[in-house]
């Protein structure tokens, strides 16, 4: 079997998010090749094939473009799986390349089944496998769910002539994030508030646990988004990704876009009143309480 | 100017979900059914595109489905929407996304739409590929994951939501299809009058064989609930015990707590 | 001495058909005053407020002649009522005069006004104009002097409190001066019968009888202008009240209380929905701000007012009129304010008060339903939330509706939405279903009822929401897709009797949704466990004797005159009220009626807060309520306000379930 790993090249750097490709093809058990729209400077570490087209001609997105080049590996490769992660990147270009093969695609893999791909469906609470039926598919993996490989190895470099038509589509660049007054990439412990926190007066005693721990406050996406938290605390997907010593979660449910934000946390502790909640997945320990009523007497324990 | 918006019914998330007999998807009894989240950001921004150019535009609402999905097809005409298809399908969830687009680019291949709005993803299957597949089917541009939307003189403007809050600035070339993300826009709640007119707006049926020409390429093989995960700890009872127990596990199992 | 007086003693016979044509005059402008008026209301919408004549009209007759409403205030009600009495006394001897003289002695040839009646007229007229005197100076000194806060001092205040002084003042000099001329000189034992107009005439003991003569005419002639005045500007002053607040007492709506239009859906002409501009109003809304004599009871006892909300019933009022005045065209919206417009929790204690009988409730309900129905507006991104829960669930919580029914594990109820049998329908509500602290009611409540044999009967996962909140907040649309479902779920199961344990579920179960099609008996929990104590069906433990004070909720006090009953169930179980200052008719919100409980309270000071201290000031150490939303008000009130040592709240269940003894 044959995997083509696309890697992702954002602001003049490739994305580490590579390293977790290479260690699902090794999973799958799969021969990997890799494409990228990039510079030679800045290809992935690893013994294989690396299709590069040059990003200075196409520009980083260029779904047209970078779909072409996509094929263009994928047809020399004979590739039978091309992979991506499911990033904004890797959405928004694996349907394109399905359409392109006319491949099934499966979206969001957290694990190999017997029988085929599992996904994550209806919030997370539920699960379902997925067997595509054509010989060739398109595979998006979770972030995180397949813990990256060091990078080892230098692989031979194959150029692409890919033509820059965009078909219609302009990339204008990037819009920076706001001015981040806090950095929870770095952080080695974050109380983070969802949902179950109930309403914005409430994220204080929130704060005030993770200052208990020494830690920062970090949010779900449902509470930045009613205004509750500023962005700059938002875990998940499109806020950060974290990975510290100790992870609490107040009042979260566990979607599966939080959860890949804070999966790769050493030690979770998830504090919600349903038993059931998705969260209680990753969690080595779930504190069944209301978080309004555990969370004050946590910290008081803690500053005793 | 023509618009199309697709959205999809599905059920709401705080229901208990059950494998259906055959296993492949949930049972459908004690679902309470809503528009998809994402699809009621992609309705808003279609209406509001209307609003910007003077209501000339036609905007057309489409969702597949059994009868109860007219109830979300009403929804998007309350809020804005000028007529409806409902594509007549009561086995919709056994079709996969490859079938869902093909779908609808058979009912919009021949109809002029100058742009169309999907949401991102739905909450139930979540494998964001309908709306890209239905723009590579039509060879029309396309973009996801949409936080900003701006339009003038036959381009779109749009800015992708990126990891860590960044953002991609993104222009389109008419006819195009956007997929939206949430935070696009506040959705309206809609007005009684446009409720009561919306009773009038023309809802054309079509029974999805007469646009179905797919198999399905990725089908489902199982759907169950995920197996309960052994190494964690589950702790219940009085709050101030509680917090005495989590305390020592946290100076057991971290180096945090000292 | 005959005991009797010359009419137009020294005013001549002569003055009758100068003095009729001149009142004819006045009245004549009095009335075009108020015809000027009409048009003013009659640019409002039609409402039929002339049915049942009969019983507005006696109605009309016992506030206006009773003073019941006025009565209500002790502090200016009591002068207030007696200075009408008063005047309304000296307004009858004057008319007795009129008909003695004009009347009786020229075509009967008979004189009424003598002897003992005469002496018994005297008297009686002489006390009651100084009981006006004694009762203006005390309305006086309250609004001038002591100026209690929020009474507002207007010219026309110092013109009408002038005018009067003058006509009672100048009503005992004319008395005075004849006196003094006449009974003091010859019939004296006569002069005790009119005491203050001995004391006045004794004053002018020095005048020469010319002097008096003359001072007699002068004043005569004064006072006879005084009255005219009174009668003819009596339109453009605070005086214009008699008319109208007495109008008002017949214009007042005979619906239940609490009562609104059911909104027509299938209407569909109907382009407005709830009330925009001064156009949409009723003519009873433009009389209502003309009626409206800015007493500030209202305002007084606004809980929103209270703590600091901009909402203040009696302002809503006069900017309502203020609107109209300005032109049809005019927001209300923007006149009122949106603020003040969601602050209300629709305790009914501003309408309840009104000694005018205005309608301030329903007038902020139809300004909110245009919010909500024609321009989609909320008071918080909280309330859209739950507004969207309460549409696809059918609850505000976003708790799948499957679950609505999990409170009654392990307890005996009959499914009657499944077609068991059960002698009532138990109508939960959403947050005795859904909400922790409030399932335990619910719980109790079935408990209670199997103690007294009494099989209970719930919807489970098919009841919805009343309707109740969203119907509040101006979402009728909302309202009316819940209770139409509502309706036919329990009219399939084919009960005759519901009780709830929500006085906002009653009030809809009970009134509201007969407009809809629902005709079945329901009570409040409170009236039925009361009824089976004295039936003897419930038998409980009158052990020991325990302190509490108890809480009207707005919906079963004021709105449902339940005030009695939960105080009889208490006393039946042994415990002894402490009552707060402001119980009963008077009692003070929780703040959660109005669909505010969907709302937060970003405003002020908490209104909960302030009853929770109310209510530990009594010195009981529990508050017990029967309302879900006082519960969970009270429940958090009592953390927010610091009263966890010293007050706990409890349902009336609860306290009931504790004390089941004996045997049913």
């Amino acid at each position: 079997m044959k995997a083509l790993l696309v890697c992702e090249y954002r602001e003049g750097k490739l994305l580490d998010t590579t390293y977790e490709l290479i260690a699902f093809a090794n999973r799958l058990g799969a021969a990997k090749a890799a494409v990228l729209v990039g510079v030679e400077a800045a290809v992935p570490q690893f013994d294989g094939t690396l299709y590069l087209a040059d990003v200075s001609a196409l520009g980083e997105y260029n779904p047209a473009a970078h779909k072409a080049a996509i094929l263009a590996a994928a047809e020399k490769e004979q590739a039978d799986y091309i992979v991506f992660c499911h990033s904004s990147y890797g959405w928004d270009m694996a349907p394109r390349v399905a359409a392109g093969l006319k491949a099934g695609q499966v979206t969001e893999i957290t694990a190999l089944v017997d029988g085929g791909f599992e996904v994550g469906c209806c919030n997370a609470k539920m699960r379902r496998s997925v067997k595509p039926a054509t010989t060739k598919t398109v595979l998006t993996i979770q972030a995180g769910a397949f813990t990256a490989v060091a990078p080892a190895g230098s692989p031979n470099i194959e150029k692409l002539d890919i033509p820059a038509d965009g078909k219609g589509v302009t990339f204008g660049g990037y819009e920076p994030a706001e001015a981040k007054d806090v950095d929870l990439t770095k952080a080695e412990v974050i109380v983070s508030a969802g949902r179950g926190v109930g309403k914005k007066d409430n994220i204080p005693l929130i704060a005030e646990l993770a200052r208990a721990l020494g830690g920062e406050l970090g949010a779900s996406r449902p509470v930045v988004d009613s205004g509750w938290v500023e962005h700059s605390h938002q875990v998940g997907t499109t806020g950060q990704t974290v990975s510290p010593k100790l992870y609490v979660a107040c009042g979260i449910s566990g979607a599966i876009q939080h959860l890949a934000g804070m999966k790769k946390s050493d030690f979770v502790v998830a504090i919600n009143k349903d038993k059931d909640a998705p969260i209680g997945e990753v969690a080595d320990v779930l504190v069944v309480a209301d978080v309004l009523q555990f969370v004050p007497a946590l910290t008081a324990q803690l500053q005793k | 100017m023509k618009i199309l918006v697709c959205i999809k019914q599905v059920p709401d998330m705080e229901s208990r979900f059950k494998p259906s007999g055959d296993g492949l998807w949930f049972d459908e009894t004690d679902l309470a059914w809503r528009m998809n989240e994402y699809d009621e950001y992609a309705v808003e921004q279609a209406v509001q595109l209307k609003e910007q150019l003077g209501n000339e535009p036609e905007l057309t609402v489409l969702s597949i489905g059994p009868d109860r999905v007219v109830e979300a097809v009403k929804k998007a005409l309350a809020m804005g929407a000028d007529k409806a298809v409902h594509v007549q399908d009561t086995v919709v969830h056994q079709k996969d996304p490859w079938q869902i687009a093909s779908i609808i680019a058979s009912y919009a291949r021949d109809k002029g739409f100058d742009l169309i709005f999907t949401g991102m993803q739905s909450q139930d299957r979540g494998s964001a590929q309908v709306g890209v597949l239905v723009a590579e089917l039509l060879s029309i541009a396309c973009a996801t994951t949409l936080v900003g939307f701006s339009y003038s003189d036959g381009v779109v403007n749009v800015k992708r939501e990126l990891e860590g809050g960044l953002k991609g600035l993104v222009s389109l070339q008419l006819p195009a299809l956007v997929t939206c993300q949430l935070g696009l826009n506040v959705p309206r709640y809609p007005t009684l009058p446009n409720i009561m007119k919306a009773k009038k707006k023309e809802i054309e049926a079509i029974p999805v064989a007469n646009l179905l020409g797919e198999q399905a390429i990725a089908p489902t093989v199982e759907f169950y609930p995920p197996a309960r995960k052994g190494g964690g700890v589950v702790l219940e009872g009085d709050v101030a015990d509680l917090a005495q127990k989590l305390v020592a596990i946290l100076k057991e199992k971290t180096t945090v707590v000292r | 001495m005959e005991a009797t007086r010359e009419i137009y003693w020294n005013i001549g016979h002569g003055v009758v058909l100068p003095m009729y044509l001149l009142v004819t005059a006045a009245v004549g402008l009095l009335v075009w005053g108020i015809w000027k008026r009409l048009d003013h209301w009659r640019q409002g919408k039609p409402l039929n407020r002339f049915d049942r004549f009969d019983e507005r009209a006696k109605r009309m007759i016992a506030e206006v002649f009773g003073q019941e409403r006025v009565f209500r205030v002790r502090e200016g009600g009591i002068f207030h009522a007696i200075f009408f009495w008063a005047f309304l006394t000296l307004f009858i001897g004057t008319l007795l005069v009129m008909v003695q003289a004009d009347f009786m002695a020229p075509v009967l040839k008979a004189n009424i006004l003598q002897g003992r009646f005469y002496e018994g007229f005297s008297l009686v007229l002489d006390l009651a104009g100084l009981a006006a005197l004694l009762m203006l100076a005390g309305l006086f000194v309250r609004r001038f002097i002591i100026q209690p806060a929020g009474l507002e001092i207007t010219d026309d205040d110092y013109r009408v409190h002038a005018l009067l002084f003058a006509i009672l003042i100048s009503g005992f000099l004319i008395e005075g001066a004849r006196m003094a001329a006449t009974e003091m000189v010859t019939n004296r034992s006569l002069a005790l019968f009119s005491p203050v107009g001995m004391l006045v005439a004794m004053t002018m003991a020095n005048v020469s009888a010319d002097g008096l003569l003359l001072m007699h005419k002068v004043l005569w002639w004064l006072h006879f202008a005084l009255v005219l005045g009174f009668i003819a500007a009596l339109p453009y002053t605070k005086l214009k009240h008699i008319l109208l607040v007495s109008a008002n007492a017949f214009f007042a709506p005979l619906e239940e209380k609490g009562a609104i239009t059911t909104i027509n859906m299938e209407d569909e002409e109907a382009e407005q929905f709830g009330t925009a501009t001064a156009a949409d109003l009723t003519w009873k809304d433009r009389f209502d701000a003309d009626a409206c004599i800015s007493c500030k009871r209202c305002q007084d006892r606004c809980p929103a007012h209270a703590t600091d909300k901009p909402l203040s019933p009696m302002k809503l009022i006069k900017q309502i009129g203020e609107a109209a005045a300005a032109g049809q065209e005019t927001s209300l919206v923007e006149a009122i304010g949106e603020d003040a417009i969601w602050s209300c929790t629709t305790c009914r204690a501003c309408q309840d008060i009104c000694p005018a009988n205005n309608e301030h409730v329903n007038k902020i309900l139809e300004v909110r339903r245009n919010l909500t129905l024609m321009e989609g507006a909320f008071p918080g991104d909280e309330v859209r939330t739950a507004i969207g829960n309460l549409e696809v669930n059918g609850n505000p919580f976003g708790m799948a509706f499957a679950a609505r029914a999990d409170w009654a594990e392990g307890l005996e109820v009959a499914r009657v939405n499944e077609g068991e049998e059960a002698d009532i329908l138990y109508f939960v509500g959403c947050y005795a279903s859904f909400d922790k602290r409030n399932r335990e009611v619910a719980r109790n409540f079935v408990t209670i009822c199997n103690a007294a044999g009494i099989r209970v009967g719930i919807l489970g996962k098919d009841e919805k929401c009343c309707g109740e909140p969203a119907r509040k907040l101006g979402n009728d649309y909302l309202y009316q897709m819940l209770a139409q479902e509502n309706i036919e779920t329990i009219k399939a199961t084919g009960v005759t009797k519901i009780v709830t344990t929500c006085p906002h579920c009653f009030n809809t179960l009970s009134r509201d949704y007969r407009d809809l099609g629902l005709a079945i008996e329901t009570e409040h929990y409170s009236t039925y466990l009361n009824r089976l104590i004295r039936d003897g069906r419930l038998a409980l433990d009158k052990a020991e004797a325990q302190e509490c004070t108890y809480h009207d909720s707005c919906y079963l006090g004021r709105y449902k005159d339940i005030v009695d009953e939960p105080r009889a169930v208490l006393n039946a179980a042994g415990w002894r009220v402490r009552e707060m200052d402001k119980s009963g008719y008077d009692s003070f919100c929780c703040s959660a009626g109005g669909g505010r409980i969907l709302a937060e309270e970003k405003l002020g000071s908490r209104i909960n807060v302030a009853r929770v201290r109310q209510a530990e000031a009594t010195g009981a150490p529990v508050l017990v309520s029967n309302c879900p939303f006082c519960l969970t008000m009270f429940e958090d009130g009592i953390k927010t306000g610091g009263c966890e040592e010293t007050l706990k709240v409890r349902d009336l269940a609860e306290i009931i379930v504790e004390r089941i003894g004996g045997g049913a």
